[in-house]
């Protein structure tokens, strides 16, 4: 019946006729590429360029000096103070940000596991704030500090935290909790909606097992839910780490890294260092530096994570 | 050790209700059934001796004690669920000694008994394995390992051997008893499937639609089911039910043949009669009760089954013990063992029943 068939192929049998090598060592590249020349120009190609400058000296208001200098910056770098400051504001910033947006998070995924009226409008609601420009949220917490419009320092003079609704943002030794804050209220949600996905992934009879079993609500979440929410737990805290690390528009529209250098971190100087002074190479450095700090701390986290999750 | 009771118990979600005034007493020791087609409740009125859903109205108590709102944790009883509901991030060792590590035991004596449940399991090779390198048949046995090392005073099944395959749910099947044999231990299990039913328990309840409708030993139930629903769910193949008249001293059926069955009430009403296959017999053309045309005849070795139509009736399934040599197309005569015979009411209540198998 079916004339157009040629009796030489068997039913199921391909009909395409190609050598062998194009189909096994050609054709999947093909299919590929557009991926891999995407990511090589996007990514590689500026990495590489990165790295070769923290070798130069790229200087906009130096440009004769400009040409290859070796680890020049890198020995700049060990000696300049401003770097270990921005390094050691780096990790007071990444690690109490990551610390309170975790914990309040998982906080409020928990919240949002239980059945309650309106559940999916609150669930909604409460990814907002990551929908927010950063550039709009920063700008509104730095009114929010400020004491001459914002509430908050008269607040926080109130409860007898301040001795007097100071500016917070302009005191070296607090200001750092000012891009602090508005970072966690940003950073909540992330978390809250990544968790309460793993949550919902966890089978219900396990607590109902558990509950035979004699396990008190504290033992379920201990012995239950903390292990199931574990790898999830793993590869946020490293995302968002990662994230925050090199996360500077806050803190340069709220403080611009100061006052003196006390909210300065490491992405933010790059930065600075960059597009305010123009001095590429230095800058790079600074990049590369921040770069392999990342690789070693996502190398520890993915090491720790190998040993202790399970599922 | 416990007996069971509960009285009036009820269960409704918003304005549905899902059982109603269920009566049952649980004898020490005692191996239940709960059975019955999927929706009939039999697994919420599990949970709720659980204790994972709370009880709408009436009292549950055991020995005596009234447990509506004692939590499932204080009320000693382990539970096996159809999903195992093993803990993947643990080895098979400490998913059985989960309820030990709770409550704070001892290390080393949690290790002698979970050493001790695995061995009369055949699970000591596996202690250190996750769930997830298990086969669905080990599994099967870490959760009952998991029930045995509380010592508990009952424990229920949920349906545990819906996901395992025929050969290894007759295995466990057989493991189950032994277990209850060794133990003592009063049993609640849930079961669809009327041999799970009929080869565990000693007393099977056949709950439909929210209500007990049968409470007896698995023979009690097959020969003498107290309605219609009970006769065609325990039994297999399905009793054969049609359409009858009560006349003197026995019934008849639409295609005008008389079958005699003593000790019947009123004639001249419209009533039902039920006969298992195995009940009928194959005769010669025109020898029997009925007559009737074979459409499929399947033999199976040590039975026969015969999917007879039967004329001016419609079809009747006939199992004949052994071989005989019926084809499709043959014309023979079916014998009603009248002793084995059911007569059921319009309302489906039996009014007679099978006698007594001496």
């Amino acid at each position: 019946m079916n004339v157009r068939t040629p009796t030489t192929v068997a039913p199921g049998e391909t009909r395409a006729r190609s050598p062998l090598y194009w189909r096994y060592a050609v054709e999947p590249f093909v299919y590929l590429s557009p991926a891999v020349i995407l990511i090589t120009l996007v990514m590689l190609v500026p990495l590489v360029v990165g790295i070769s400058y923290s070798f130069q000296s790229i200087a906009i208001l130096n440009p004769l000096k400009t040409g290859w200098v070796g680890f020049d910056n890198y020995a700049a770098l060990w000696s300049d103070g401003k770097f270990w400051t921005a390094l050691g504001n780096t990790l007071w910033w990444t690690v109490a940000s990551v610390t309170l947006q975790f914990g309040l998070g998982l906080g409020l995924a928990l919240l949002l596991n239980r059945h309650f009226h309106f559940r999916r409008i609150v669930q909604a609601l409460v990814f907002l704030p990551w929908a927010v420009p950063t550039f709009l949220s920063a700008l509104t917490w730095a009114w929010l500090f400020n004491p001459v419009i914002g509430p908050i320092p008269h607040w926080l003079a109130a409860l007898g935290i301040l001795a007097e609704p100071e500016n917070i943002l302009g005191d070296p030794d607090l200001a750092m909790w000012g891009p602090i804050a508005a970072n966690v209220w940003f950073g909540i949600p992330f978390f809250a909606i990544t968790l309460l996905a793993a949550l919902q992934s966890i089978p219900g009879d396990l607590y109902e097992a558990a509950e035979m079993d004699g396990a008190s609500a504290w033992q379920c979440f201990t012995k239950i839910t903390l292990p199931f929410l574990a790898p999830m737990i793993a590869i946020t805290v490293m995302l968002r780490t990662i994230w925050i690390a090199n996360f500077a528009d806050l803190i340069f529209v709220m403080t611009g890294g100061g006052p003196a250098n006390a909210t300065q971190i490491l992405s933010s100087y790059v930065f600075t260092t960059a597009f305010r002074k123009l001095d590429f190479g230095y800058a790079s450095a600074i990049a590369v530096a921040l770069l392999g700090l990342l690789l070693v701390y996502a190398a520890i986290l993915l090491k720790i994570r190998q040993k202790f999750v399970k599922i | 050790m416990a007996r069971m009771e509960l009285r009036n118990v009820r269960k409704s979600y918003g304005s549905v209700e899902v059982l109603r005034d269920i009566d049952l007493d649980i004898d020490d020791g005692e191996f239940i059934v709960l059975v019955g087609p999927s929706g009939c409740g039999k697994s919420t009125l599990l949970r709720m001796i659980a204790g994972l859903e709370p009880i709408s109205g009436g009292d549950f108590l055991i020995d005596g004690e009234r447990m509506n709102d004692v939590r499932p944790r204080d009320r000693d009883i382990a539970m096996v669920f159809q999903s195992y509901a093993l803990y993947p991030h643990m080895d098979v060792a400490r998913n059985m000694g989960f309820s030990m590590e709770i409550r704070g035991a001892p290390a080393e004596e949690r290790a002698r008994r979970v050493a001790e449940a695995a061995r009369t399991l055949g699970l000591d090779t596996l202690l250190q394995r996750l769930p997830k390198e298990l086969s669905g048949g080990q599994r099967q046995r870490v959760a009952m390992g998991r029930a045995i090392i509380r010592d508990p005073r009952a424990f229920l099944f949920d349906e545990p051997l819906s996901n395992l395959d025929a050969a290894l749910r007759v295995e466990m099947r057989l493991e189950i008893a032994r277990l209850h044999q060794r133990l003592g231990t009063t049993m609640i299990y849930v079961t669809h499937d009327q041999v799970e039913a009929l080869t565990l328990a000693d007393r099977i309840v056949v709950l439909d639609g929210g209500d007990i409708q049968q409470v007896g030993s698995p023979l009690d139930l097959y020969e003498r089911p107290a309605n219609r629903f009970v006769a065609r769910f325990i039994g297999s193949p399905t009793m054969n039910v049609v359409p009858a008249t009560g006349a003197a001293g026995g019934v008849r059926l639409a295609d005008g043949a008389r079958i005699a069955l003593p000790h019947l009430g009123d004639a001249g009403n419209a009533v039902e009669l039920g006969i298992r296959p195995e009940h009928i017999d194959v005769v010669g053309a025109g020898a029997g009760d009925l007559e009737a045309t074979a459409e499929l005849v399947e033999h199976l070795g040590s039975d026969t089954n015969v999917y007879a139509q039967v004329d001016g009736l419609g079809p009747m399934m006939v199992r004949v013990h052994g071989n005989i040599a019926a084809r499709a197309g043959d014309r023979l005569g079916l014998k009603i063992q009248a002793r084995n015979a059911h007569v059921f009411a319009a309302d489906g209540t039996a009014l007679r029943r099978a006698e007594r198998s001496a």
